[in-house]
C-alpha cells in the first residue's frame, strides 16, 4: 500500500492530492459497509447494508481482485463501490492478465494495459457505455468527471448515506470497546472474562479475523493440554496463547512453536529464488533438532545412516542421513500411526524458510554461520589432518544441537544435513494451493538448509535445493514439523 | 529555414510517405503476419570462428577450443602435480593468446597446479570473453576445489567431473553431482558436465544427473563408428550439450596422415604409416589417401577430420590438443572452408579408418589403447 501510494504520489500529484479526501472516505464506507453487511442483529441496520451492498461485498471483492488487492488497495475500493463489480468487470478486463506484472513485486514488469488520457473512453469506456455520458453526452473525456475505477463523480457526495454511516460506526465503537476490554483482561491473566469479550466482540461483527485470534487464544490458555505432545515449560505464544516449546514424549523429540506471521519469501540473490514475495505463514510446530539416528532407529527399525560405528560413538544423537524423501514419508506414516493425534509431517519450503529467518526476516551474516552452523569449514572429522584436498569422507554431521541456536529456538537450521521439505520444486511465486504440496505428484523435493560439506554460501536460507524423492545421499536429512491441534471455535453466524 | 524544409522535417515526411506507401500496399499487415520464429539462436559465425550454444546453456562456445593437455617435453613433475618449465610455459602462453586472436572463446584448464595460475594471469584482461573449463581431477571436495578455482578465475564457466570406467553412475559420483549443482545455484559455475568414455556411462549420466548441462566425449571420424546409436540421440532431445574430445585420436591420426608435418605427434614420435614393418600394407593405402587428398587442395587428412566433427551440428565444439603452433592454425583453417565433407574426403577417411583398423590399437599410444578397445567392442 505505501508502494502504491508513493507511486501515486510521484506520478500523478495534482490528480491525488485533489482525490485523495475522497478516498480516504471512500475506504470508511467500505469497510464499515462490510461490518454491517456482515451483522445480521439490527434491523436498520440490514437496510443500510443493503442499500450499501454494492460496496460492502468485501469478500466477493477481494476474491474477485485476487493478487491486485495486495498492492492496489484503493483502486481495489474504488472499483468495488462502482458497478464493474456487479457486472463481473474484473481487473483483467481492463488491464489484461498481466502475469509478468503480478509475478514481479518491485514493480519492473508493468501491466499489460495502461491507457491514460482519452485513451481511456476510447478504449476502455466505450466498450460498455457506448452511447455516453447521460449528463453530457460526451464519448471522449469520461475522466474528466468519473474516476476510471470508482464511476463516481467526487464532487458529488454519496446518497443517503450519512445516516447508515452513522449506525454503522457506532457498531464499529462497540466492536473496538470490547476488543480491547478483552486485551485488559488477557494482560492480567483472566481468559475466561477475556474470551467473553472477544466473544462478544465477535457477535458484533463476525468473522473478524482479529477477534477470532484473540478468542482462541483466550480458549487454549484455559485448555492447555495438547494431545501428544508435553509442555516443557510455562512459556507461551501471546498471539496464539500455544506453548512455546513442547515434546513429544513418544520419540523424546523437542519441539518448538513457530508462531503465525508474514514474511518475504525468496532472495534476488538466486536465480529460483526470485521473485521476492510475501507468504504468509501459520502456526506450526517444528523439531527443535533435525531427527535423529536413535529417533530413526526407533521409528523404522533401522538405520540408514552413512556415518554410524565405533569411529562415530555419539552417532545416536547425530542427525540420520542417507534417508530419501520417500524414506521419510513412510517414517511420518509409522510416526503418525503410534502418537496420539498424529499431525507429523515435513515442513513445507515457506515454513521452512520462515522458521529459519526467524521474525526479522533476516539473513546471517558470516560470524553468525559460524556459530550457528556445521558446514565445510568446521565440519572435518576429528584426526584429520588439514589438507587442501580433503575428500567427503574426510567431513562428518555433528551431534545435533551442539551449536548455537538461531531463531524460537531451532538449532542446526543451517548446515549438518540438509533437511527434506514437502514442497515439490516448482518456479516461484510460492502457492500451496497449485499442487506443490501434493504429496503424490511426481517431481524433485525440495532440501534445504545447506549439510556439514558445504561452503557457506549454500547456507543461505533462501537457497532452494531440489532432489528427486527417491535419492539417498549422505548429507540428506530431515526434521518434523507437527500441524496445531485444531480448536472448535464457535460458529456465531447460526 | 525561411520556408525551407528542415532536415527534422524532411526526414519525418519521407517516413511518413513511406510509412502511407506500405501500408497501401497491404505490405505492413503482412509484415505483422510473420511468424516470429521463438527458436533460440543456435550457431553464429563471427570473424570466420564458428559459434554453437552448448545445449540449453546461454553459453556460446567455438567450435575449436583449447584442450589442456599440456607438452609433455616441457613438463616439470612436481611435489604438487606437473608444471612447464618457462619455455614450455612461454609456448603455450603463445599458442593460447594466438587462439584467442582467432576467435576461440573456450580454454581447459584442468591442471590446476601448473595452469591455473598462468591462465587467470592471461585471461584477466578479457575474462569476459573467454570461457574457463574446469574438471575434477583430485580427490579434493568438490565445493572446496571450486571455491579455488573461483579464486583465480572470479567464476569457473563449465565444470564438470570425470565419471570413470563404472557400468553405470554410483554414490560417489551423485554426491559430487550435488556439490556441483550446488555451486552452480550459487553463481560459481556456469555450466555442469560430465567427461566420460563409455556408452554405458554415458546413458547413465543422461538418466540420473539432475540438471546436466553437457556432457564431453571422445568423438572422431574412426570412433564415430563406434555404437553411440542410443546416447546421441537421447542427448540431443534432452538439449545437453555435447563437447567432442580427441577429435584427433590423441593426435594419432596425424600418424595415419601422408601430409602431417614433422612434430605432429607429440605424444608418440612412430608414424606407422612409414614404419618399414608396416610396407606390405602401406604402399595401397598410401595411394589411395593420397589420391583422395590430392583432390582436396591444401587439405591434411587432420583437417578433414576435424571437419567431419565440426560439420556434425549437435557438437558444440572440438577440443583437440594443440601443442604446435601450426597444428592450431591447421585446425581453425579448417572451420574456415565448408564443412561438409565431399565423397573424396569421406573416402579419404575411411580408407585412414581402414587402416588404424588393421592395426587393432596400436595405433594410439600406449596409454589411450584401452579406449580403442572400448570404442570398438560397445
Amino acid at each position: 500500500m505505501t508502494r502504491s501510494a508513493n507511486h501515486i504520489s510521484r506520478h500523478k500529484p495534482a490528480k491525488y492530492t485533489v482525490f485523495s479526501t475522497y478516498l480516504a472516505g471512500l475506504a470508511l464506507v467500505v469497510i464499515v459497509a462490510w461490518a454491517h453487511h456482515e451483522s445480521p442483529g439490527d434491523e436498520s441496520d440490514d437496510q443500510a447494508a443493503t442499500s450499501v451492498s454494492r460496496a460492502g461485498a468485501e469478500s466477493v471483492m477481494f476474491k474477485e481482485a485476487g493478487t491486485c488487492a495486495r498492492c492496489h488497495v484503493f483502486s481495489v475500493l474504488e472499483w468495488a463501490v462502482s458497478r464493474h463489480l456487479e457486472v463481473a468487470t474484473n481487473c483483467q478486463s481492463c488491464h489484461g492478465e498481466s502475469k509478468g506484472h503480478v509475478a514481479n513485486e518491485r514493480n519492473e514488469v508493468k501491466p499489460e494495459y495502461l491507457f491514460e488520457g482519452q485513451a481511456i473512453a476510447g478504449q476502455l469506456c466505450m466498450t460498455c457505455h457506448g452511447t455516453g455520458c447521460p449528463d453530457t453526452n460526451r464519448v471522449d473525456n469520461c475522466q474528466q468527471c468519473h474516476h476510471v475505477h470508482a464511476l463516481m463523480n467526487p464532487a458529488k457526495p454519496l446518497p443517503d448515506r450519512g445516516e447508515q454511516l452513522e449506525k454503522l460506526l457506532r457498531r464499529w465503537d462497540r466492536f473496538d470497546a470490547q476488543i480491547a476490554r478483552g486485551k485488559e483482561h488477557a494482560d492480567q491473566q483472566q481468559w475466561e472474562v477475556a474470551g467473553a469479550a472477544f466473544q462478544a466482540a465477535l457477535k458484533l461483527i463476525p468473522g473478524d479475523a482479529r477477534a477470532r485470534a484473540q478468542l482462541a487464544m483466550c480458549q487454549r490458555r484455559l485448555q492447555t493440554a495438547l494431545p501428544g505432545f508435553e509442555r516443557l515449560d510455562d512459556a507461551y505464544d501471546k498471539t496464539t496463547g500455544l506453548p512455546r516449546a513442547v515434546k513429544v514424549p513418544a520419540i523424546d523429540m523437542p519441539m518448538r512453536l513457530v508462531p503465525p506471521g508474514e514474511f518475504d519469501m525468496g532472495s534476488d540473490r538466486w536465480a529460483d529464488a526470485r521473485p521476492v514475495h510475501t507468504v504468509r505463514i501459520d502456526a506450526f510446530f517444528l523439531g527443535a533438532y533435525e531427527v535423529t539416528q536413535a529417533q530413526w532407529l526407533a521409528v523404522m527399525g533401522n538405520n540408514p545412516a552413512g556415518h554410524q560405528g565405533k569411529q562415530f560413538p555419539d552417532s545416536q544423537r547425530m542427525p540420520v542421513e542417507h534417508v530419501s524423501w520417500q524414506d521419510c514419508q513412510a517414517f511420518i506414516r509409522r510416526l503418525n500411526e503410534r502418537v496420539p493425534g498424529g499431525g507429523f509431517r515435513l515442513p513445507t519450503e515457506a515454513e521452512w524458510e520462515y522458521a529459519c529467518r526467524g521474525p526479522r526476516a533476516a539473513a546471517p551474516g558470516a560470524n553468525d554461520i559460524a556459530e550457528l552452523a556445521w558446514f565445510g569449514a568446521n565440519s572435518r572429522r576429528p584426526g584429520v589432518p588439514e589438507k587442501p584436498d580433503l575428500d567427503l569422507k574426510a567431513y562428518a554431521p555433528r551431534t545435533v544441537g551442539t551449536r548455537r541456536a538461531g531463531n524460537w529456538d531451532l538449532y542446526d537450521m543451517h548446515g549438518n544435513v540438509r533437511e527434506w521439505c514437502s514442497s515439490l520444486w516448482r518456479p516461484y511465486l510460492y502457492n500451496p494451493a497449485d499442487g506443490r504440496e501434493a504429496l503424490t505428484h511426481v517431481g524433485l523435493r525440495v532440501l534445504r538448509g545447506g549439510a556439514y560439506c558445504d561452503a557457506a554460501a549454500s547456507l543461505d536460507p533462501a537457497l532452494r535445493h531440489a532432489e528427486r524423492p527417491n535419492r539417498r545421499l549422505r548429507f540428506n536429512g530431515l526434521r518434523l514439523a507437527r500441524n496445531v491441534p485444531q480448536l472448535k471455535l464457535p460458529d456465531l453466524r447460526d | 529555414m525561411n520556408g525551407h524544409s528542415s532536415r527534422r522535417k524532411f526526414l519525418g515526411q519521407c517516413a511518413g510517405l513511406v510509412a502511407g506507401g506500405l501500408g497501401a500496399g497491404g505490405l505492413v499487415d503482412a509484415c505483422h503476419a510473420l511468424p516470429v520464429d521463438p527458436a533460440p539462436i543456435r550457431a553464429y559465425r563471427r570473424g570466420g570462428m564458428l559459434y554453437r550454444r552448448l545445449g540449453h546453456t546461454d553459453l556460446f562456445i567455438s567450435a575449436l577450443s583449447f584442450g589442456s593437455h599440456t607438452n609433455p617435453t616441457y613438463r616439470v613433475a612436481t611435489d604438487y602435480g606437473s608444471m612447464l618449465n618457462d619455455e614450455g610455459q612461454a609456448r603455450r602462453d603463445r599458442h593460447i593468446a594466438k587462439a584467442l586472436d582467432q576467435g576461440v572463446n573456450m580454454v581447459d584448464v584442468y591442471e590446476n597446479a601448473g595452469q591455473w595460475q598462468p591462465m587467470a594471469r592471461m585471461v584477466k584482461p578479457k575474462r569476459e570473453k573467454v570461457l574457463i573449463s574446469i574438471c575434477r581431477q583430485t580427490d579434493q571436495l568438490v565445493s572446496q576445489h571450486i571455491d579455488a578455482a573461483a579464486r583465480h578465475f572470479g567464476h569457473v564457466d563449465l565444470y564438470r567431473i570425470y565419471l570413470g570406467d563404472g557400468p553405470r553412475v554410483d554414490d560417489s559420483i551423485l554426491e559430487q553431482w550435488d556439490a556441483i549443482r550446488r555451486a552452480k545455484k550459487t553463481g560459481k559455475v556456469r555450466a555442469i558436465g560430465v567427461a566420460v568414455h563409455l556408452e554405458s556411462m554415458m546413458l547413465s549420466a543422461l538418466d540420473e544427473l539432475e540438471g546436466l548441462d553437457y556432457v564431453m566425449f571422445p568423438y572422431n571420424f574412426i570412433h564415430a563408428r563406434a555404437d553411440y546409436s542410443q546416447f546421441l540421440p537421447r542427448a540431443i532431445e534432452k538439449g545437453v550439450g555435447l563437447i567432442a574430445i580427441k577429435p584427433l585420436a590423441a593426435g594419432s591420426i596425424a600418424k595415419l596422415d601422408p601430409r602431417a608435418r614433422p612434430g605432429s605427434q607429440p605424444e608418440d614420435s612412430r608414424i606407422l604409416l612409414y614404419k618399414k614393418a608396416n610396407r606390405p600394407v602401406l604402399p595401397a593405402v598410401v595411394k589411395k589417401l593420397t589420391e583422395n587428398l590430392d583432390r582436396m587442395p591444401n587439405e591434411s587428412l587432420c583437417q578433414a577430420a576435424m571437419r567431419f566433427v565440426y560439420s556434425r551440428p549437435f557438437i558444440a565444439t572440438a577440443m583437440p590438443g594443440m601443442f604446435q603452433e601450426h597444428e592450431l592454425d591447421e585446425n581453425y583453417a579448417a572451420i574456415l572452408r565448408h564443412l561438409e565433407l565431399s565423397r573424396n574426403e569421406n573416402d579419404a577417411l575411411n580408407a585412414a579408418r581402414r587402416f588404424s583398423g588393421a592395426w587393432g590399437s596400436t595405433w594410439l599410444p600406449r596409454h589411450y589403447r584401452w579406449l580403442d578397445h572400448c570404442w570398438r567392442t560397445s
